[in-house]
């Protein structure tokens, strides 16, 4: 069964109009739309099989809209549960290989469309579109062994599966919010990045994703599972050296060998001594704002001057290219929610200020004592104001300034951002002239 | 400061004692830059040669010379065909470096002349102003830093840099003499060398006037401006500007704004002048690229013509003679035999312009305004633009055919005339569309035949209705829009950077450009494009009636188009290659060009395109991204630069790089393949393209998603799967995995092994550990 329409990458952008469009499936205008993977045991699995429940392309009506869900079964000996999720959101970028299809959104979300040129062309059923799926697993993820797909269009039919993937998606968000570093003895590493940062990697914990917010642990896992070679790879964490500052043995001994010997030890959670360090990519920058001992956040696409003074833009010339740099971490705004966020500085309890957009994102996961706390571009723009702000709403780390008045802690060693202290004078190129040097033995 | 002198007159320490010491210093700086100087700043002609023979080794120079004769002395005529040396001793490939090192070093003074009157010029009008590239733009002035090794903060602060490259342009333009250099890649590396400071100058001059004119700032929302001779209200007077040095013009519109006739005039431009003066003020006028010059000339719609410098035809007073419009040019690089009227009175030379004199030159960009505007305004009263009767003309063509045998391109005229003289002007109406306006063919019309202005009348109607879009210059990319593309391309999401820049010489339809850059929008390439190039991109609609500005957003990203503005504005992009080395790899540029040339040859998956270069700029710039590490691909007039610099993929010594992770020599993908390269067909450009983003360090994503785009663009253009595919997969995962079967079967027939991706280098110092023997 030769598929009728072409199948590569290179038709990923495509978006097809109403006007070019010869069905939705799904989609805003459908109550009953969905997807979902699950791992089978093999004998459970008629390896490549199709079917089709409900009416196909060729019994639905031109310009209709109807209910649709997308179940695959997957089998393999390394297969689990746990990658489920990652595999179930390939069937996005796959279906999108498919010339002229379209697919939208995932879960219980998804919108798809088959373009009138392919249906002319003889893409007149979706046992094509799960052939193009079942190749396409196979073919990037060999570690799953057998697959099966089903296509529902019969409106009861998707309407009680739904109702039950419902169910399936919010199990595995609980078991994902639970998993925790202590629960595994794996986290993964990625490379990815050093092909432009060479001395840069990430950790990637349960409690802590990619910097880039692209790959969580369980990508990490899928990743490595698939080519453990590849630029995804299984870290043992080993000995727990410090909880609060979340240094592992295992992680330590990977980072003195990807970091091409640039890094010898990493702190998970931490902005301070060992932090993390980033390539380019992180989505925003965790910064140390020594005047009121607090820790702000900027992202990438805020536009404008931080608290301190300067823009994104600024910070991230201290942040990023595989260096350590105290005081300056690159990380992925999803990482906020992280019940270990920066926890080795105080957490949420730390944080001073935070671009508005920013706060909104992630207000569910910011303790809700210190909501009103946390200041934004609205409530401060240098610090002074950010001071004021702080002491007037009785934010944590008041308390600290206290504590530093009675003990006069050391100064913290923080690269400075503005103007430095000192001079100092480089002779270049520097022409003396002596007439005569005399070089005279000491009796 | 200025330099100080100070003397110790006795100074005793435990080792030194000195008397009558004296220490002079050249100057004192304050410096507030914490970054470590690196080892070349502002390089000599010969401090990166080791890093052009490193480049000349993989990518060997082809001469085609065009003449092998050199006629450049009185020794000569001197045949150097067949391995027949000059009177000189010049052997033919020499002679070939030679000519291209003086191409180089015209286009990089052309460059630097711009550079140095607006950097002076601007300091002297608008004081010394600081440096301001706008928001997000960290990195002010890439190539000032990584040449120079200064980081400027006001414009005073380019004068340095600006002198360092007229130094460096003096001394490789030496070497061209007679007895001096006398080996070819001596040549090509100073060729490669004066380039670099062609970069160097072209930063220098916009990073100028963005900071002093209020040019957009790297901002992906520049405006969208009209382009397009429909585009022009011909019931108003008309100003044409025309070269490359917006002073002038800036000055016409200041005029215009200071005496309530802003609405009352359009200001329209061709060729670079035009894009400075959309960003100077969204309201002026585009016309079009060079190609447009005789055209619109002799449309006789402008009543002055003002022209600054470079590529402004050389008989632009007499084509202006013949419609009575003025000429006034206002540049030391072109007087044109023009009295100079630059300490008369506006009242004065305003009335000599009205009274018939052809022209003036005034060399006060203030007065210019004034006198610009003045006469236009009154020469619209009086001149009358002459109606071509087409027909009638044509009818005197004897069809001898030596137009046709004249013309680049071989357009049928003496069919189109024949057409034409029974009354149907659709053949020569086409040939407008694909004419390059150079004129040549008038010149050998044995009937005196207007050819170019029959052409132009022929297309009247469609000429009319030229009126398009084009997103004003941004100026440079900003330091975010680099990192927001940092993990699609790491993830195979974006497959490289594709620039589209240069002149209108083309060979075929200047559409062409326009369907190139969107084949690479639609693929999700980041595409940006400067110049006329930029214009010929923008003369282009879809079927919604829509140019690819309006479809396609202004950013740095995927799927999406920026101009980054003029000529000079090329910079940016090799501004954007050399950041990308130091946001994500924190390396240092600041006089550091060998490592960061290094970094962008073996990781930046970026090619340019010069589908119609024609001048010696356009040689000098795509020479200058060549020193950098960027492939630059030409289209079929290319040829005619006479030297290309082409990789040999079937040498694979040729292809060795250090791992910079172990010190180990380790083989890679001939990537890219050239560095200089002709295509001859809009098809072999696109897959050449497709293939020259391929880097040694991609990730096995990253290399899928280029391969994929090759491997369809080939078989899409040449119908058959590549036949150096296997050169390109360093592991199974680089396979595109639609095509995972189709390619195996192919591995497994040329008994492919895997291969490791390095950290690459060619820099065996950039290794951490030295190779064990």
């Amino acid at each position: 069964m030769k598929i009728p329409v072409d199948v590569s990458v290179v038709h990923e952008g495509e978006r097809i109009r109403k006007e070019d469009m010869y069905v939705e499936l799904g989609g805003p205008k459908v109550s009953s739309k969905g997807e979902l993977v699950r791992v089978r045991k093999p004998g459970e699995i008629r390896d490549g099989n199709v079917e089709v429940e409900g009416p196909d392309f060729d019994k639905l009506k031109e310009g209709g809209r109807y209910p649709f869900a997308i179940f695959v079964e997957v089998a393999g000996k390394n297969v689990e549960e746990d990658l489920e999720a990652v595999i179930e959101r390939r069937i996005h970028d796959y279906c999108n290989y498919v010339e002229g299809f379209m697919h939208l959104n995932q879960r219980y979300d998804i919108w798809c469309r088959l373009s009138k040129k392919s249906y002319e062309r003889g893409f007149n059923t979706l046992k094509y579109l799960g052939q193009a799926l079942i190749t396409l697993f196979k073919a990037e993820l060999p570690i799953i062994e057998k697959i099966q797909v089903t296509f529902i269009t019969d409106e009861k039919k998707v309407e009680a599966f739904v109702n039950d993937a419902r169910k399936i998606y919010e199990a595995r968000d609980a078991r994902a919010r639970a998993l925790s570093e202590e629960e595994v003895d794996t986290f993964y590493g990625c490379v990815l990045c050093q092909s432009f940062a060479p001395t840069h990697f990430c950790v990637i914990t349960p409690d802590r994703i990619s910097l880039c917010g692209s790959i969580n642990w369980f990508d990490g896992r899928a990743a490595a599972r698939v080519d453990p070679k590849g630029p995804n790879f299984a870290i043992p964490k080993g000995e727990l050296i410090d909880e609060v500052n979340g240094e592992y043995s295992g992680v330590n001994k990977v980072v003195k060998e990807r970091s091409q010997g640039e890094t010898e030890r990493f702190y998970l959670h931490s902005i301070f001594n060992f932090p993390h360090t980033s390539c380019g990519c992180f989505e925003s920058i965790a910064f140390y704002i020594p005047e009121v001992d607090g820790v702000g956040v900027v992202h990438r696409d805020y536009i404008g001057e931080t608290v301190l003074g300067v823009p994104f833009s600024t910070l991230a010339t201290q942040t990023g290219g595989g260096k350590q740099v105290e005081g300056f971490l690159g990380m992925a705004i999803e990482y906020m929610r992280s019940p270990k966020f920066l926890q080795a500085d105080g957490g949420w309890n730390r944080m001073v200020w935070l671009p508005k957009s920013v706060k909104e994102r992630v207000i569910d996961d910011i303790p809700a004592e210190l909501r009103d706390k946390i200041a934004t571009e609205e409530d401060a723009t240098d610090i002074a104001a950010l001071k004021g702000f702080l002491k007037e709403r009785g934010h944590p780390v008041v308390e600290r300034w206290r504590e530093v008045e009675a003990v006069e802690v050391p100064e913290l060693e923080v690269m400075p951002v503005g103007a430095p202290g000192g001079i100092k004078i480089i002779l270049q190129n520097a022409k003396i002239h002596a007439e005569k040097v005399i070089i005279k033995k000491i009796k | 400061m200025k330099g100080t002198k100070f003397k110790i007159d006795e100074f005793e320490s435990d080792l030194i004692k000195a008397t009558g010491l004296e220490i002079t210093v050249g100057r004192i700086v304050e410096e507030e830059w914490e970054e470590i100087l690196g080892p070349t700043p502002m390089p000599s002609v010969t401090d990166l040669r080791k890093w052009d023979f490193a480049l000349l080794n993989r990518y060997k120079p082809m001469y085609a010379p065009l003449c092998d004769l050199c006629c450049l002395c009185t020794y000569g005529k001197c045949d150097l065909s067949d391995g027949k040396k000059g009177a000189c001793g010049i052997d033919i490939g020499a002679q070939q470096g030679r000519i291209v090192l003086l191409a180089c070093c015209i286009g990089a003074a052309a460059h630097g002349g711009h550079a140095r009157h607006i950097v002076e010029h601007l300091i002297e009008e608008h004081g010394d102003m600081p440096i301001d590239m706008g928001k997000n733009v960290e990195v002010e002035a890439p190539l000032v830093r990584l040449i120079a090794g200064i980081m400027p903060k006001k414009l005073s602060d380019l004068l340095e840099p600006l002198e360092y490259a007229e130094g460096e342009l003096m001394h490789s333009l030496s070497a061209t003499h007679t007895g001096q250099e006398g080996y070819f890649t001596d040549f090509e590396s100073k060729a490669l060398h004066v380039s670099m400071t062609d970069q160097l100058l072209m930063e220098i001059a916009d990073v100028a006037q963005i900071s002093a004119l209020g040019f957009p700032k790297g901002d992906p929302g520049a405006p969208l401006v009209d382009i397009g001779f429909g585009s022009i209200d011909t019931k108003k007077p008309v100003i044409l500007c025309i070269g490359h040095n917006v002073v002038p013009g800036a000055e016409v519109i200041n005029y215009l704004r200071d005496h309530d006739l802003y609405d009352k005039v359009e200001v329209a431009g061709i060729c670079c002048t035009a894009h400075d003066l959309t960003r100077y003020d969204k309201g002026a006028k585009i016309v079009g690229p060079l190609s447009k010059q005789l055209q619109f000339v002799r449309t006789g719609i402008a009543d002055v013509i003002i022209v600054d410098e470079q590529c402004v035809r050389a008989d632009v007073l007499q084509e202006a003679r013949k419609t009575g419009a003025a000429v006034i040019a206002t540049n030391d690089k072109i007087c044109l035999g023009l009295p100079d009227r630059t300490k008369d009175s506006p009242k004065d030379v305003i009335d000599n312009l009205l009274g018939g004199a052809p022209g003036a030159l005034i060399l006060d960009a203030e007065k210019v305004g004034e006198v610009a505007v003045r006469t236009a305004i009154k020469l619209s009263e009086t001149r009358k633009r002459r109606a071509l009767n087409v027909v009638k003309e044509a009818k005197k063509c004897i069809q001898c055919g030596l137009c046709i045998r004249e013309c680049h391109n071989n357009l049928d005229i003496p069919r189109g005339m024949e057409k034409a003289a029974k009354g149907d002007l659709s053949l020569l109406s086409e040939i407008y569309e694909l004419c390059i306006g150079c004129g040549r063919c008038e010149n050998v019309c044995s009937k005196e035949i207007p050819i170019v202005s029959l052409l132009g009348g022929a297309a009247k109607e469609i000429t009319r209705k030229e009126r398009y879009k084009v997103r004003s210059g941004r100026g440079p990319i900003q330091d975010t829009e680099i990192r927001n593309v940092g993990s699609p391309i790491v993830l195979g999401e974006i497959p490289g950077v594709v620039a589209f820049v240069g002149c209108p010489n083309y060979a075929g339809s200047s559409k062409e450009i326009a369907e190139m850059a969107e084949i690479f929008l639609s693929r999700r390439y980041i595409v940006t494009t400067s110049g006329c190039a930029a214009m010929d991109i923008a003369m282009y609609k879809d079927e919604e009636g829509k140019t690819l500005y309006e479809k396609y957003p202004g950013n740095f990203d995927a799927g999406c188009l920026s101009n980054v503005g003029s000529c000079v504005s090329n910079a940016h992009i090799a501004g954007a290659a050399i950041k990308i080395a130091s946001i994500f790899a924190h390396r240092n540029l600041r006089g550091n060009y060998e490592e960061i040339a290094d970094y962008i040859l073996n990781r930046v998956g970026a090619v340019g395109v010069a589908w119609g270069a024609m001048s010696q700029k356009a040689a000098s710039i795509a020479t200058g991204f060549n020193r950098l590490g960027v492939p630059v691909i030409l289209g079929p007039r290319g040829a005619k630069y006479r030297r290309t610099y082409l990789g040999r993929p079937d040498k694979s010594e040729d292809w060795m790089v250090y791992n910079a992770r172990t010190g180990e020599k380790v083989q890679i993908s001939p990537s890219p393949e050239y560095l200089l390269y002709v295509a001859e067909s809009k098809e072999e450009a696109i897959v050449s393209i497709a293939k020259n983003c391929i880097r040694p360090n991609d990730t096995t994503k990253g290399r899928q998603i280029k391969l994929t785009h090759y491997i369809d663009l080939h078989k899409r253009y040449f119908g058959k799967m590549p036949e150096d595919i296997a050169m390109y997969i360093r592991t199974e995962a680089d396979i595109p995995i639609t095509l995972k079967a189709e390619i195996m079967k192919i591995l497994k027939a040329e008994k492919w092994e895997p291969r490791i991706t390095p950290d690459p280098t060619l820099l065996e110092r950039l290794c951490r550990k030295k190779e064990v023997k």
